[in-house]
């Protein structure tokens, strides 16, 4: 237990201090943070539950629409804001700026969350294989009807707010580091008290037979629902957080961007071990860092490389890294391990 | 035990990435002057942006080779440093981020595409970073009071209106029917802006108003419709992919219309790959070369393309005519400004007023040129199928007259 404080004490210590150590990373480190959370919240799906998902980005692309529509709403026309491509031009004082924010953030976190309650009904009542390809559905359309919405932009792009002049030029790095920082401890911090009760049991047990759920009296539709919401409800923030960093939202390639993002999160869990709490961070931070070498140094081939990455981590870490210590080290996970079985395992093959 | 080494070879690996990574450039390094851009080498627009990656790197040598840039009684040289934005404005607003502060690049250049310069723009202003950028063409870029952008371009939304008036013109002044099929992205949106405009100011109506998605490879139902209304003039506008798309599909489906006005003709190099079938189509440019403007680096339009052939194999698009201009204006404000202070520079930038091979540059308060007309030219071909692209507008520098209506498939 001991040992855990001080591992958690001075990972919030670094999170704290790694916009000042680190000065020049600070948009990298914002979005390591939206990464983690987004592979964290996939894994309650994907790790924990075994439904596929390829929709969440569904939520993170409203989440994003959301906050910056609300922050816009709030104080000026959002339809002149926009018209255009937005050709009209007005400026949030700092205190609209960060109230309209906040107020946005929140929309961006509740209304992907009810949306999820509304939709998860149907959808979840799919399996396998076909869950998988009517959440793909989700954000593709998605991206297409809002490239349509006029009042969001439609495919000229929607720009954010720009963030309000203050003196320190570092202002607005240091703003976003903190708020999807904070929004990361947030979710963590979640995601591990609900794993430490019944309802992960009862998502695991989904996962691993959930007629045989369904048969011992549980309601497996309420749950799958309810995880799905908490993963909507985090995930439209990280959208909203990452709406304001990068300044400019377009339909298919920033907000429902399941090529990319959509997929990244699914990466970054099985590469960390999905079903682990560990395992998503591991694997986002692991896969930012390669991510952005090979982008620096393989210019032109940074895909090659990213799929040579993923083709070692298939074959030599099926179960992520997470899966991989935990098969070299059981006794550190808490299983007991008996030597003797051990052994004969080992000679059996 | 394998494992364990392959693990330990790419802990390793990893560390020297960063090591050296750390390494940063700064503006001016000895005598080279390091600019900064972020191109699509990869994605949707990757053709666009390796015409754009060769006019800024012909350029570059043709500047340096001639002598450099001279600042304060020294002689320096142009270098760039490259990113990829891989077509995605999250991935560019980054990068801009990325050179500024971790590349500590004082002065850039502008990406492909108007998504991607939107997407920048307010990064290099918050910075106080110059851009001069040759590719982003959307209107709404010059009126959010950016002071430290700079397009060599005229705005989007000038592309076609021509177009629209010289068909209005042909009809003997009455309006004309106008369908109408853009993509879902931020330069072909304004130019359907543009047309709106022209369609309003001439009387004319919109009869067929289409939106087509990016990734552009199909648009049957838009021309399925055109046949079935005969409008009189058909407007495509989708960079590259849209341009190659409508030619292939309007062969294919005969569809006939008086007149046919698009975008990136040129940069699709649509008279070599689809020959006589590009025929009569009539395109918006920003630059062609046989315009007779001059300059002391590259002479003239001709002179240019054929250099640019002898470099790259292919006939230039404006495309990278615009994005070589870029950089003789900013040797231009290097040298008056006779600093590398960047408010300097970019006051240097903002007093421009030069002649190119390129054209006229010359920046209005919103950083658009404003001392450059847009052209059109016409896919024209031989009986020998050999097509060439010939301005017929405006009459200043017309070469060919312009072939009105379009003959009909059946009489091809």
């Amino acid at each position: 237990m001991n040992k855990n404080i001080i591992l958690y004490s001075a990972i919030l210590i670094f999170g704290i201090a790694a916009p000042f150590i680190f000065p020049a990373f600070k948009v990298q480190l914002s979005i390591l943070c939206i990464l983690i959370i987004l592979s964290i919240t996939w894994n309650v799906q994907g790790g924990e539950m075994g439904y596929n998902t390829f929709g969440n980005i569904l939520f993170y692309g409203l989440g994003m629409y959301l906050c910056a529509s609300v922050q816009v709403g709030m104080f000026f026309p959002l339809a002149e804001w926009t018209e255009g491509g937005g050709e009209k031009t007005f400026v949030h004082t700092p205190a609209q700026f960060f109230q309209g924010f906040g107020v946005g953030l929140a929309f961006a976190a509740v209304v992907p969350a009810i949306i999820a309650g509304l939709i998860g009904y149907s959808i979840l009542g799919l399996r396998g294989h076909y869950f998988a390809i009517c959440t793909l559905g989700l954000g593709v359309a998605a991206g297409e009807i809002s490239g349509g919405i006029e009042i969001i932009g439609a495919g000229q792009g929607f720009t954010t707010p720009p963030f309000p002049n203050v003196d320190r030029l570092e202002a607005r790095g240091e703003f976003f580091y903190f708020c999807s920082f904070i929004v990361l401890v947030f979710t963590f911090l979640a995601v591990k008290a609900i794993y430490s009760t019944r309802f992960k049991l009862v998502l695991n047990a989904i996962r691993d037979n959930e007629d045989k759920a369904e048969a011992m009296g549980i309601q497996t539709m309420k749950y799958k629902i309810i995880g799905w919401m908490i993963s909507a409800f985090f995930c439209g923030l990280a959208g909203g957080i990452m709406g304001g960093l990068v300044g400019y939202i377009d339909s298919t390639d920033v907000a429902f961007d399941g090529r990319e993002m959509g997929v990244f999160m699914v990466l970054m869990a099985i590469l960390g071990g999905k079903g682990t709490l560990w395992g998503p961070v591991i694997g986002a931070t692991l896969f930012h860092i390669f991510k952005e070498g090979f982008w620096t140094f393989f210019l032109g081939w940074q895909y090659v490389a990213l799929g040579v990455l993923i083709v070692v981590i298939v074959i030599y870490f099926p179960e992520g890294i997470m899966g991989w210590l935990r098969e070299k080290y059981p006794e550190r996970f808490g299983e007991v391990v008996d030597e003797a079985d051990r052994k004969a395992q080992v000679t059996l093959k | 035990m394998k494992i364990k080494n392959i693990i330990i070879t790419f802990v390793s690996a990893i560390a020297i990435l960063f090591s050296t990574s750390v390494v940063s450039f700064a503006k001016v390094v000895g005598d080279k002057i390091i600019l900064g851009a972020a191109i699509s080498l990869t994605g949707k627009y990757s053709s666009n942006g390796v015409h754009t990656q060769n006019g800024y790197n012909m350029a570059v040598d043709r500047i340096n080779d001639m002598g450099g840039i001279k600042v304060g009684g020294k002689t320096y040289k142009f270098d760039i440093i490259y990113y990829d934005d891989e077509s995605n404005p999250k991935r560019a607003a980054q990068l801009a981020e990325r050179l500024i502060s971790q590349d500590g690049v004082e002065f850039m250049l502008g990406p492909y595409s108007s998504g991607l310069t939107k997407a920048i723009a307010p990064v290099t202003e918050k910075y106080g970073v110059p851009m001069v950028e040759a590719n982003g063409a959307s209107r709404s870029l010059f009126t959010k009071g950016y002071k430290y952008l700079f397009a060599v371009l005229a705005p989007a939304n000038l592309y076609l209106d021509v177009a629209i008036e010289t068909a209005v013109e042909l009809n003997g002044g009455k309006g004309v029917r106008i369908a109408q099929a853009f993509e879902q992205d931020a330069f072909s949106q304004d130019v359907r802006l543009g047309i709106l405009d022209a369609a309003e100011r001439t009387g004319s109506k919109i009869i067929i108003d289409d939106k087509l998605p990016k990734e552009l490879n199909d648009m049957a139902a838009t021309l399925a419709k055109v046949k079935a209304v005969k409008p009189d003039v058909l407007v495509v506008s989708g960079h590259t992919k849209g341009a190659l798309t409508a030619i292939r599909q309007i062969a294919e489906m005969k569809v006939d219309v008086p007149m046919l006005a698009m975008t990136h003709c040129d940069a699709a190099k649509l008279s070599k790959q689809h020959g006589k079938n590009s025929q009569y189509a009539l395109c918006a440019s920003q630059w062609h070369k046989t315009l007779t403007y001059k300059d002391d680096f590259f002479k003239d339009g001709m002179t240019y393309a054929a250099d640019f052939e002898k470099l790259f194999g292919y006939d230039p698009p404006y495309q990278s005519a615009e994005s070589s201009a870029a950089l003789l204006v900013f040797k231009d404000a290097f040298e008056r400004a006779n600093s590398f202070d960047q408010k300097k520079v970019r006051d240097a930038l903002a007093d421009t007023n030069m002649q190119t091979f390129y054209g006229n540059i010359k920046f209005a308060e919103g950083g658009q040129n404003v001392d450059k007309p847009m052209v059109l030219f016409q896919v024209m071909c031989d009986d020998a199928g050999k097509c060439e692209n010939k301005v017929v507008a405006p009459l200043k520098w017309a070469s060919a007259e312009l072939i009105h209506p379009i003959p009909k498939w059946s009489e091809r």
